[in-house]
């Protein structure tokens, strides 16, 4: 089979954005998005939902082209500062620091830059590489889901968003995950009409927006962290070879590859997203690598892996994106918000109403990476002024921007206190170590579960056993399932000794009060 | 360090109490949601189901909570109150940005025209932020007049592009 169809689509993908606007798009874009990944306290879904904002009048296609290229280039873009500064400027790339702060000290900022470019680039490729095979067999086997598997799906995406990014305390993963979905329940439900939790404030009866929510959690509430924080670190200038040796990069290929892949991989899982596709990627190529000590110093290989992981990670988001309507990360939720926004629904369908698109979002994707890996090769000096904006300046202007970002899309005072009410409130989960990214899977996937639990049960007639018989259906719910078991304490230590007593695992010679 | 995670601990026992209120709240809200028998419509479909599952789960999150801090002692250290009696710089800070942003958003906005709002947050920002929050102040002149025209220029920019090149309404 030569995918000679698929191949065909991809060229009319390409072709589609080979006109003036749509370069000149791409362009400012990309570099927008550079700059807001740079600048420390602005992060990428932050960006990208400020963005959707300022394209709401732009046609849909370039619309998304846009947000894609903020989005790459965002995530991109936290390596510099990360590396000249030992700040990430966005969560992702704080595995680069790691090693690429070491590296800036040794005199080799420069170099590190270029290589956390080109290990960005071969990233998203080997992620569109997996994008492009996955998605189309995904939406086939996801046609037929009813409303049983969707639940589920919507269950299992929460859950194990909850459950992963809530590190140390699934426990409040779960939490945000529950208080995400609650937001959600807020509004005319979509079975009856019946409008829930609106006492009597008829802006509640249209239900909480999700674009004033992120702006407000990701936006205001960063703001507020950033602001409080003092910090005013010197930035190292780079100097010498910018763009990377080839045998560099051919060396630690192998490694390239499996942070790819592992990026990818995570970034198809619900609401994980680049932070933790990079931190995989890194700690994997510690395990693998030869040359372990060099890892924390500035080993090439820790640098490349960390960039390679979370830039996989934009491409394998956008697999659940485009065939399930389910975020793959949070900045892509805020994309699932603004196709909706702009009348592309994804889903199953998407393939069936218009394939092109896909084809066209890979096009996208490939058009920033090159965009990527020019601006990083060549404006390494100019970009490092950015760098020396003074918060205080910057922060407020931002703030209105988020300001604006939430009053434009419906044109109601009523978004900017949900932004407010968000950032708030996220601020204050956050300093108590909740995790934000179960909060919006809450959100986007709360109408999902509501409207498909209530409708598989309706089709019944109130009998749930097609719930847990149909084979996706049961899959997904044991998963569901064993992902929170593992995560109370004393389950996990049953566990332990049972595969203890098998021989499965080895025995510590501390037990500790177990 | 161990002062941060005696904190946490207490937060977390209070926000276990709260989340427990909370989803108590919400399953009693949901409850008496109208059933909709008028419609005919089936019992397990009624618009309450799903909130007051969530509000039971939430319940129960809750109530793990501050079992698990009460357990790690948090109701033993309630000396001390839960917020820092020293105002440090970072509260500070924190204050001061918590009254601008709020007070731009939730009043300027709506009582001034938006551009002039926007300048005068911007101002006042730049000023307090440089001049006194911070371990080198400028000089005063200097400051004020550069913030001044910093604030009308970014006012004037964000304004002009927003409206007229990319379309957005203004609040």
């Amino acid at each position: 089979m030569f995918m000679i169809d698929e191949l065909g689509m991809l060229a009319q993908g390409v072709g589609h954005f080979l006109n003036l606007t749509s370069l000149f798009n791409i362009a400012w874009a990309t570099l927008l998005g550079i700059v807001i990944g740079m600048l420390p306290g602005l992060t990428a879904t932050m960006g990208v939902a400020l963005l959707v904002t300022l394209t709401y009048g732009m046609p849909g296609d370039q619309a998304i082209l846009t947000l894609i290229c903020m989005y790459v280039g965002a995530i991109y873009g936290g390596s510099r500062s990360a590396i000249l500064l030992n700040i990430p400027g966005t969560p992702a790339s704080a595995a680069t620091s790691l090693d690429g702060y070491p590296l800036a000290q040794q005199g080799k900022a420069g170099y590190a830059m270029g290589l956390a470019t080109t290990s960005s680039a071969i990233g998203t490729i080997i992620g569109i590489f997996f994008l492009a095979i996955l998605a189309p067999a995904l939406a086939e086997f996801a046609f037929n889901f009813g409303s049983y598997e969707f639940f589920w799906l919507a269950v299992f995406g929460v859950v194990i968003s909850g459950r992963l990014t809530g590190a140390n305390d699934p426990l409040k993963g779960y939490i945000a995950g529950i208080l995400g979905l609650l937001v959600a329940m807020v509004g005319m439900e979509s079975l009856h009409a019946y409008r829930r939790f609106d006492f009597g404030i008829p802006d509640l009866a249209g239900g909480i927006d999700i674009i004033p929510a992120m702006v407000g959690a990701f936006g205001f509430a960063e703001i507020l962290t950033v602001m409080r924080r003092k910090l005013d670190a010197k930035v190292i200038t780079s100097q010498g070879r910018t763009i990377p040796y080839f045998k560099d990069v051919w060396k630690y290929r192998r490694t390239a590859i499996r942070s790819g892949i592992i990026g990818t991989l995570v970034g198809i899982i619900p609401g994980v997203g680049e932070d933790i596709g990079s931190w995989t990627s890194y700690a994997a190529a510690r395990r693998a690598s030869k040359e372990k000590e060099k890892f924390g110093h500035g080993s090439y290989e820790g640098l490349t892996a960390a960039e390679t992981g979370n830039s996989a990670v934009i491409p394998g988001a956008l697999i659940p994106v485009l065939t399930l309507a389910i975020p793959g990360s949070t900045a892509a939720a805020v994309l699932i918000a603004a196709m909706f926004i702009h009348d592309i629904r994804p889903g199953p369908m998407l393939m069936i109403e218009n394939p092109e698109f896909l084809y066209q979002v890979i096009a996208m994707l490939l058009f920033t990476t090159v965009a990527i890996t020019i601006y990083g090769l060549s404006l390494t000096k100019l970009l490092v002024k950015v760098l020396s904006v003074p918060r205080e300046k910057l922060m407020p202007v931002v703030y209105v921007l988020c300001v604006i970002g939430s009053f434009a899309i419906s044109q109601q005072i009523f978004d900017v206190y949900v932004m407010v009410f968000f950032g708030l409130f996220g601020y204050v989960l956050r300093e108590m170590k909740y995790p934000m990214a179960p909060i919006v899977l809450g959100i986007i996937l709360g109408t999902l579960l509501d409207t498909n639990l209530r409708r598989g049960l309706a089709l019944t007639g109130g009998d749930i056993t097609p719930f847990f018989t149909r084979p996706v259906s049961l899959v997904l719910c044991l998963i569901s399932v064993l992902a929170i078991l593992l995560s109370v304490p004393a389950v996990n230590r049953l566990l332990l000794r049972g595969l203890r007593k098998v021989g499965l695992a080895q025995k510590q010679s501390s037990d500790a009060g177990v | 360090m161990e002062d941060n995670s005696n904190r946490l601990i207490r937060a977390d026992l209070i926000t276990g109490i709260v989340f427990i209120l909370l989803g108590l709240i919400v399953f009693y809200l949901s409850w008496n949601m109208s059933r909709l028998e008028i419609r005919g419509i089936h019992p397990s479909t009624i618009p309450g189901l799903v909130p007051m599952i969530l509000g039971a789960l939430l319940a129960f999150s809750g109530f793990l909570l501050t079992l698990r801090s009460w357990r790690l002692g948090a109701s033993f250290r309630l000396k001390g109150s839960l917020l820092p009696l020293h105002i440090t710089e970072e509260s500070k800070r924190l204050a001061v940005m918590l009254v601008l942003t709020l007070g731009y958003a939730l009043v300027l906005v709506d009582w001034l025209p938006f551009w002039l709002a926007t300048a005068l947050y911007l101002f006042v920002s730049i000023v307090l932020f440089e001049l006194y929050l911070t371990s080198e102040p400028r000089p005063l002149m200097r400051c004020l007049i550069l913030a001044g025209i910093q604030s009308v220029l970014v006012t004037l920019v964000v304004t002009f592009s927003f409206q007229e090149l990319f379309l957005v309404r203004l609040p």
